[in-house]
């Protein structure tokens, strides 16, 4: 039996709760086993991004709790939850991922630097992740000289870099052209397939879709569906 | 890493951070400048005056400057000045017998302070000789002549070759009277000294005063740029300090001290104002690179950089911008410096008479000081420290999903 690696217990979120309250999630109970490739979908505004960033750690539930791996992220304080993020989840968001005035190679080092990984290994192990999505002859290369894909093939090397249990994307090909999409969609299958990380998507983009294992559909806040299927 | 990654940021916005050092060069330039022409004046200013009067410091008999008598002198002694010239820092000495007496010229008498100097010696230190306007200086110490401040002479109605009726008190008791021939007349900037002073040979003043080979004070000359308290903790060391006190002329001259430290607190508030007013400009340009990068700084967080290295960032940031122009602000400082030290500023016209009219070379020169350039760069380093709690503290308030979002 596969282990959970995720486990948002009945989450909500309510912003402004003393004006006007927004019930952006509410009581969403989703456990996510280890190696799921997931898609969580729906329209503008059902609360898939809130979902996702408190699943990462990034916002507070309002209610209710998460735990990734055993550990109750919710509950840790500031400066710990930022060092479990640092070696247990990795994010790849919509645009603007990368720090523009380091190269690809610093961009992805940068996060193995924070875990103070020696230099030889640390260089070692960014020339084979750049090697993995492809960019090899782009390590010297500013965020400023690469096309939009290339940045989001990067920020999922840097957000594989710490080698974590989960990768948290947040509409990562939202601003790609449908090669770009593709391309980035198919590294991180195979990654997903041949290292067992766990990736989960907030996208309403039909080729992440297509590609997941597992669809969560939000609207509104709720859970409206939770489906398997066969990925094409 | 940290260093590498404030270094890049910096030069995000060429054109801004280097309005922003510009901003801190000129006003590191001007302090440099204005401070180094103040202290330049001061110490000139310290320099005419104490070698007119007390020396920078004055080596006494122990207890003499509490009770100051001429039965409490010390006996001439070549080791004592040796002992004193052995430091590289003193540059003269001059020995001095000091006493007060009363002056008497035909129906005119005044309490008037006589100075026994080596005249040799003191021509050197303060071209006494130059501010003769009447007559002659005195040659030797056993000249038979005196001279005269103008303004004691002009009281007693006296004129060169007259002849001065001395009256005081010797040693131990003794009466010390005497006849002397007035030389010649000189005429001093501090109006006090030129009110009241008689110049006398300091073996005639001895003899006058029963004190032969005595003295009330060796007046210790130094280069202008000497630490005075270090210096004289040092002659502290090297003479008998049971046989003899060392005062700076800080304490001989309180008034004076005083008066110097007054004038530089306003300089100093106007240098504050100067740094008050880039500081906005500091302030701004980091206000800016943390706005417009606020979604990024979202990213760095949940990537997972500790938002305290991120503030360390910020500081980096403020402190790289700041001490550029602060570099370039002492580089320029200095050569300007040099500059004006090869070509002091020579006064001329009313301002040239001002000066001299009070003993004052008319010449402005700049200190080259090195505390001056170690202050300014220590200001620039503190502001842009200072400026950079603010963004810092922004960061350690940003909310990771919020700043990913702006």
């Amino acid at each position: 039996m596969a282990k959970t690696i995720i486990d948002a217990h009945n989450v909500s979120k309510t912003f402004n709760p003393k004006t006007i309250p927004v019930h952006a999630v509410q009581n969403v109970h989703v456990h996510i086993e280890e190696g799921e490739f997931v898609a969580l979908v729906g329209p503008s505004g059902s609360g898939k991004s809130t979902l996702l960033n408190m699943m990462g750690g990034l916002d507070e539930p309002t209610a209710g709790s998460v735990i990734i791996d055993g550990v109750e992220i919710t509950e840790l304080p500031e400066n710990k939850l930022i060092d479990f993020r640092l070696h247990n989840i990795g994010f790849v968001f919509q645009s603007f991922n990368l720090i523009p005035v380091l190269t690809a190679k610093e961009n992805v080092g940068f996060v193995l630097q924070l875990q103070k990984m020696p230099k030889k290994e640390r260089e070692e192990r960014v020339l084979t992740l750049l090697k993995e999505v492809g960019l090899e002859d782009k390590i010297n290369s500013k965020p400023g000289q690469l096309s939009g894909g290339q940045q989001q093939r990067v920020a999922v090397a840097r957000a594989l870099a710490s080698k974590p249990k989960i990768v948290l994307a947040d509409e990562p090909t939202a601003n790609l052209d449908s090669k770009s999409a593709e391309n980035l969609l198919n590294i991180m299958a195979k990654l997903n397939k041949e290292e067992k990380i766990t990736f989960l998507f907030s996208t309403h983009d039909q080729r992440v879709i297509r590609k997941a294992r597992r669809v969560i559909t939000l609207v509104d806040g709720k859970i409206a569906s939770d489906v398997e299927q066969t990925p094409s | 890493m940290l260093l590498k990654l404030a270094w890049l940021n910096i030069w995000r916005n060429k054109r801004r951070t280097l309005i922003t050092a510009t901003s801190v060069f000129f006003a590191v330039l001007l302090a440099i400048v204005f401070r180094s022409l103040t202290d330049g004046v001061y110490d000139n200013m310290i320099h005419n005056v104490v070698s007119y009067s007390s020396g920078y410091l004055q080596i006494h008999k122990k207890g003499y400057w509490d009770e100051q008598s001429i039965d409490n002198t010390f006996e001439e002694d070549e080791q004592l000045y040796q002992e004193l010239l052995k430091n590289q820092k003193v540059t003269h000495i001059m020995p001095r017998l000091q006493t007060f007496a009363l002056a008497s010229y035909a129906e005119k008498t005044k309490g008037v302070l006589v100075l026994g100097i080596d005249p040799v010696k003191e021509k050197e230190v303060n071209n006494l000789h130059d501010k003769i306007i009447e007559g002659e200086y005195i040659e030797t110490i056993n000249d038979n002549g005196v001279v005269l401040g103008e303004g004691l002479a002009s009281q007693l109605k006296l004129n060169v070759n007259d002849t001065l009726v001395l009256l005081g008190q010797g040693y131990h008791a003794s009466s010390a009277a005497g006849k002397f021939r007035v030389k010649g007349l000189i005429k001093l900037g501090a109006i006090e000294l030129n009110n009241n002073v008689v110049y006398m040979p300091l073996q005639q003043s001895q003899y006058m005063h029963g004190a032969d080979h005595r003295l009330t004070s060796v007046s210790v000359m130094l280069d202008k740029a000497t630490n005075l308290k270090k210096l004289k903790q040092s002659l502290q060391g090297a003479i008998n300090s049971d046989a003899y006190e060392v005062l700076s002329w800080k304490e001989m001259m309180p008034e004076m001290d005083q008066y110097i430290e007054a004038d530089s607190t306003g300089h100093n508030i106007i240098i504050g104002i100067l740094y008050f007013v880039i500081s906005f400009g500091l302030f701004g340009t980091l206000l800016m690179m943390i706005f417009e990068r606020k979604h990024e700084l979202g990213i760095l967080i949940a990537v997972g950089m500790k938002k305290r290295l991120l503030a360390f960032v910020l500081l980096l940031e403020s402190i790289m911008i700041s001490l550029i122009g602060c570099f370039a602000g002492v580089i320029g400082g200095m050569l300007t410096i040099k500059w004006f030290m090869v070509h002091p500023i020579n006064l001329t016209g009313d301002l040239k008479k001002v000066y001299e009219e009070y003993g004052i070379e008319p010449i402005i020169y700049f200190s080259s000081h090195e505390k001056i350039f170690i202050t300014q760069t220590l200001v620039v380093l503190i502001l842009s420290t200072l400026l950079a709690f603010y963004p810092g503290y922004k960061v350690m308030r940003l909310k990771p999903v919020e700043a990913i979002n702006s």
